[in-house]
């Protein structure tokens, strides 16, 4: 009895790990995005393509490492687009979010079809040439920590990294005060010398770069292969994470295991015969994530220039 | 002819700058070039692409109908999300709104039994205001408790797609055997001569009246109508009404309207409200004018994510989500038709809807352009 | 000059786009063509494979073929117009999200032929439409069967997309074909309300690997890529569904219940070209007809003596001497 309740726990801990990961990235390239004070909603669009880079150059190079930098490099360069829109020309980053949303799948699926003979699903990759599993066959089979960390991808640990890394780069390092106080008061920032719009290209490229990892550790982690639907919402998920977590790295991480948590729940309720519906578990995630927004999070604020441009000879 | 091209590049420039329709214009042609460029690159002819997509909008009186049918929902989302985004909020939960809005208005048409022209005014209200309450419940989230309505409305989409999947499981509602729910009574329909249509004489009469025929085998409906009528609705209560000035006011600087006395969490509350209730609108019409019951969905169909769109070109004015509606269900409708036709592939239409839509986010690129021109222009 | 080319490339575009409309080329011989549902043409699925189907029509049978994508159910109604005024001799609705819609148009245009995947109107339907279905049970029964054979651990799973009644013959027909196979097994069963999350279909099958199953059938779409993948991580066995979905982990699908719907498309095709379309039926597709099957890739992993014991099984489902069961009440009385 004990037995069972220790390996579903461990179930639901693992499946946990699992929803969150692309999540994390995904909502870390949010975190820098906004702190640098551009809004980013594109992150679905961003993870569409993260997501197809990596599941096409998994299968053509056959190197994990390189489909997955890949695919940070492909979500680098759209996020490229969002920030000559949004830094150098003033965009509406809300607009022109949505924009790369559209232009996000729209150009997957176009090249896709170019790369897979007309088809938008990309061929499957071998258990082999996908990402390592570090901890696989360390611990004993069946045991408490084998079920958690079995099958968990190296890029589970490397998300927990970046959350680490962009906590250290944002809090303690004099470029991440930068950052934020381009994010806080831009004009501020300008007159001490900071060059506020390479800042701000950095960090909106960056923020492609960790949801195009995002979309990659589903295509090239969960599963191996990349279909249109593969990101459904995910992008607005880890959006949401963001905001909940507060704008902090630190933050969108609790927010992302909170939603995986709940995921991980919602399946283990699953597989009993209840009488209550299956819908009303499967609404189940959403439902908590409100429910503790509720009672224990509370008000966030936003950086205080997010969504603003700047612009030199803008008067504040 | 060298002044000629000045002339019209300072044309074009005047008409990009000072007024939103025309640089809006232009960054529609602008997406169309892109897209044309991509059909380019995979082989296809984009003038016969685009032939096709005219064609398949404007050559019969059917094709333009089934054009307004596809555009009136996401008329209605965009107004939504343009009321929202005038009011300083940003409802991603159009998408939620729309589904409540057309589970509840199926439930009203089917289990309630009234007389006609009582029972699609029932349905409506009752699916509005249930919509309204959806979207005001994040309103409420966010004026009692601070909770960021881009969080609550995407969690909010998600539960109100299995809701709706739970109702329809539920017994008495659900067709046995499918994976529908009953259709509404023929008293809550709002399809124009739908039973007639489908009755053997109607059938026979129009097989003779070609004309006739193709005209009203589209689900023609008033919804259209009373999407426009919205439209100038949500104008004249924000500009015309003093409840209009508050949402504003709360819109353009909370903490000056607070400082003015206005009660900004009630209008927070109000203004998620309205716009849950539009985009139940949506969802309402499209089941007593269209679809006539609900289907189990397994993802989601887009309505809301598509207003979010439409709002945008339509630079959130409330007539301008007509025009943006329209074109946009033009180029969903017109775009589809490349495929059969000429085997493009229909994503272009999401690459031509994206590029418009990012045009459209960098007025300074356009206007950088055309002063450009001018400027070289005169120095040759 | 680069403004010159913009002007004339804008004066160009508008004026071809007008002219170039009456350009549709127009092909002599017998057109059909097919409006997907939502899942689009690449779903790995139905849709995927009734195009296949038509593909092979356009090659072997020199007819002309076309198709029309879904984005939402509203869709339907209007992409069947758009293909009636192409003048198709033939409509496919695939799915049978589009059973209303098909006869509704099929009354309003008397002389046009339709034909839907997955829907039956029985003794209604109109004289110009014909329905095909798949008894999609019997293919579960077989590879239930293979599993029921080839589990150790007697235990096995089945993942479903969403539950209704189209997904349940899927699950059923597993059962059955489990429980004939072995009877003591305990058969886990849930459903992933979702066709594209494939995160919880991996979910879901560690799950049932960790709970002691050894092998997973799913019918579940995007839903399923998770369950191989689980598979294929944990050394265990998955089933695939619709098509033979053995390539996407080669050494853990054993085998694949499959639907061929491009078969049934083909064969209509065939029909019509010959004149003998067969307007107002519906048309069966079971083992008998060659409309559903185990994959052809199956000898890889299963046995050849429990591949003997189900082709045997396939000839007493074809003689009619069993009947397998589709919806919980029909299992019930099977158990029995």
């Amino acid at each position: 009895m004990m037995e069972t309740i220790f390996s579903n726990f461990a179930l639901i801990i693992g499946t946990t790990l699992m929803y969150s990961t692309p999540l994390i990235y995904t909502s870390l390239g949010g975190v820098l995005a906004e702190n640098s004070g551009v809004i980013n909603i594109g992150l679905e669009g961003m993870m569409i393509i993260g997501a197809f880079a990596g599941a096409t150059l998994g299968y053509f190079v056959g190197n994990p490492w390189i489909a997955f930098i890949g695919a940070g490099v492909a979500g680098g360069i759209y996020g490229l687009l969002h920030a000559v829109a949004c830094v150098s020309f003033g965009a509406n980053q809300v607009v022109s979010g949505i924009a790369i949303n559209f232009l996000g799948i729209g150009v997957a699926l176009f090249l896709s079809r170019m790369f897979f003979e007309g088809a938008t699903m990309t061929k499957s990759i071998p258990l082999d040439f996908k990402m390592p599993r570090p901890l696989n066959g360390v611990f004993p089979d069946g045991s408490f920590l084998n079920i958690i960390l079995d099958n968990q991808y190296a890029t589970v640990y490397v998300a927990l990294i970046f959350v680490l890394l962009i906590w250290f780069f944002l809090y303690k390092t004099k470029y991440g005060l930068r950052l934020r106080s381009v994010g806080e008061h831009p004009t501020a920032a300008d007159t001490l010398g900071i060059n506020v719009i390479r800042i701000r290209y950095f960090a909106v490229i960056m923020s492609g770069v960790m949801a195009g990892f995002g979309g990659a550790a589903m295509s090239l982690a969960i599963v191996s292969n990349f279909r249109p639907t593969l990101i459904s919402g995910h992008g607005f998920i880890a959006l949401a994470a963001m905001i909940f977590g507060k704008w902090k790295p630190q933050g969108a991480l609790l927010a992302c295991l909170l939603f995986g948590g709940s995921q991980g729940l919602a399946v283990f309720l699953g597989q009993f015969n209840f009488e209550i519906s299956s819908q009303l578990i499967s609404m189940l995630p959403y439902v908590i994530t409100i429910v503790v927004l509720i009672g224990f999070v509370g008000k966030s604020a936003a950086p205080a220039a997010d969504g603003i441009p700047y612009e030199k000879e803008h008067k504040y | 002819m060298k002044l000629k091209f000045k002339e019209i590049r300072k044309a074009l420039y005047i008409f990009a700058t000072e007024k939103t329709i025309g640089f809006t214009l232009i960054a529609i042609f602008l997406g169309l070039v892109i897209g044309a460029i991509f059909l380019a690159i995979a082989g296809f002819n984009p003038f016969q692409a685009y032939g096709i997509i005219l064609r398949g909008i404007f050559s019969k009186p059917s094709y333009i109908s089934y054009t307004i049918i596809r555009a009136t929902p996401l008329i209605l989302t965009g107004l939504s999300i343009a009321f929202a985004f005038k009011t300083g909020l940003f409802n991603i939960g159009a998408e939620g709104q729309y589904i409540i809005g057309s589970v509840v208005a199926t439930a009203a048409g089917y289990f309630l039994h009234l007389p006609l022209f009582i029972h699609i005014p029932v349905v409506i209200i009752s699916a509005v205001v249930a919509a309204g309450i959806w979207g005001g419940l994040a309103g409420y989230f966010k004026a009692k408790f601070g909770v960021h309505e881009v969080i609550s409305t995407i969690m909010l989409n998600w539960i109100a797609l299995y809701f709706q999947n739970f109702l329809i499981y539920t017994e008495g509602f659900q067709k046995p055997g499918g994976e529908t729910s009953y259709s509404i009574q023929p008293t809550a329909n709002m399809t124009i001569l739908k039973a007639w249509k489908g009755s053997v004489a109607g059938r026979e009469w129009l097989l003779q009246h070609p004309f006739w025929k193709d005209l009203l085998r589209t689900p023609m409906n008033w919804g259209f109508l009373i999407a426009i009528l919205m439209a100038v609705l949500v104008w004249f209560i924000l500009n015309k009404t003093a409840l209009g000035y508050r949402l504003r006011a709360v819109g353009f600087n909370k903490f000056a309207a607070e400082y003015g006395g206005i009660n900004v969490n009630k209008n927070l509350i109000i203004s998620m409200f309205i716009a849950g209730g539009l985009a139940g609108l949506a969802g309402a019409l499209q089941v007593v004018g269209v679809s006539h019951k609900v289907t189990l969905i397994a993802a989601m169909e887009g309505y809301g994510f598509d207003g979010i769109a439409v709002a945008l070109i339509a630079n959130s004015s409330a007539m301008g989500c007509i025009l943006a509606g329209l074109l946009f269900g033009a180029l969903k409708y017109g775009g589809a038709k490349i495929q059969p036709f000429m085997r493009a592939p229909s994503e272009v239409i999401s690459i031509v809807i994206g590029s418009i839509v990012f045009f459209i986010s960098i007025p300074k690129l356009i206007k950088l352009i055309l002063t450009k021109k001018i400027k070289k222009g005169g120095t040759k | 000059m680069f403004k010159k080319i913009i002007a004339i490339f804008v004066i160009v575009l508008f004026v071809m786009s007008i002219f170039s409309c009456g350009q549709v080329k127009k092909e002599s011989s017998i057109k059909i063509a097919m409006v997907t549902d939502v899942g689009g043409i690449n779903d790995q699925s139905f849709n995927q494979s009734a195009w296949e189907g038509l593909k092979r029509a356009e090659k072997e049978l020199s007819i002309g073929v076309g198709y029309l994508e879904s984005s939402q159910d509203a869709d339907y109604a209007p992409n069947m117009e758009t293909l009636l005024d192409a003048g198709n001799d033939l409509i496919w609705g695939i799915g049978f999200k589009m059973g209303d819609t098909i006869k509704e148009k099929a009354m309003a245009n008397p002389d046009q032929q339709y034909a839907i995947i997955d829907y039956a109107y029985g003794d209604e339907t109109p004289i110009n439409v014909v329905g095909v279905v798949f008894k999609e049970q019997e293919p579960s029964f077989l590879v239930g069967y293979i599993a029921g054979k080839m589990t150790k651990a007697n235990k096995v799973g089945f993942v479903g997309g969403m539950k209704f009644p189209l997904i349940e013959k899927f699950e059923y027909g597993f059962k059955a074909g489990v429980k004939l196979a072995n009877p003591d097994a305990e058969i886990f069963s849930q459903y992933a309300d979702s066709f594209t999350d494939a995160a919880k279909g991996k979910a879901i099958a560690n799950q049932m690997y960790e709970n002691g199953a050894d092998i997973v059938y799913h019918a579940a779409g995007g839903v399923g890529d998770g369950v191989i993948e689980a598979a294929k991580e944990q050394d265990k066995f998955a089933i695939g569904v619709d098509r033979d979905q053995n390539s996407l982990a080669p050494e853990h699908v054993i085998t694949s219940a499959m639907k061929r719907v491009d078969n049934a498309i083909f064969n209509v095709a065939q029909l019509l070209v010959k004149g003998e379309f067969p307007g107002g039926t519906t048309v069966v597709y079971g083992l008998k007809e060659g409309g559903v099957g185990i994959a052809p890739t199956s000898y890889k992993l299963v046995p050849a003596d429990i591949l003997e014991e189900v082709a045997e099984l396939k000839a007493k489902v074809i003689s009619g001497e069993i009947v397998v069961p589709y919806t919980p009440d029909t299992y019930a009385e099977w158990l029995k």
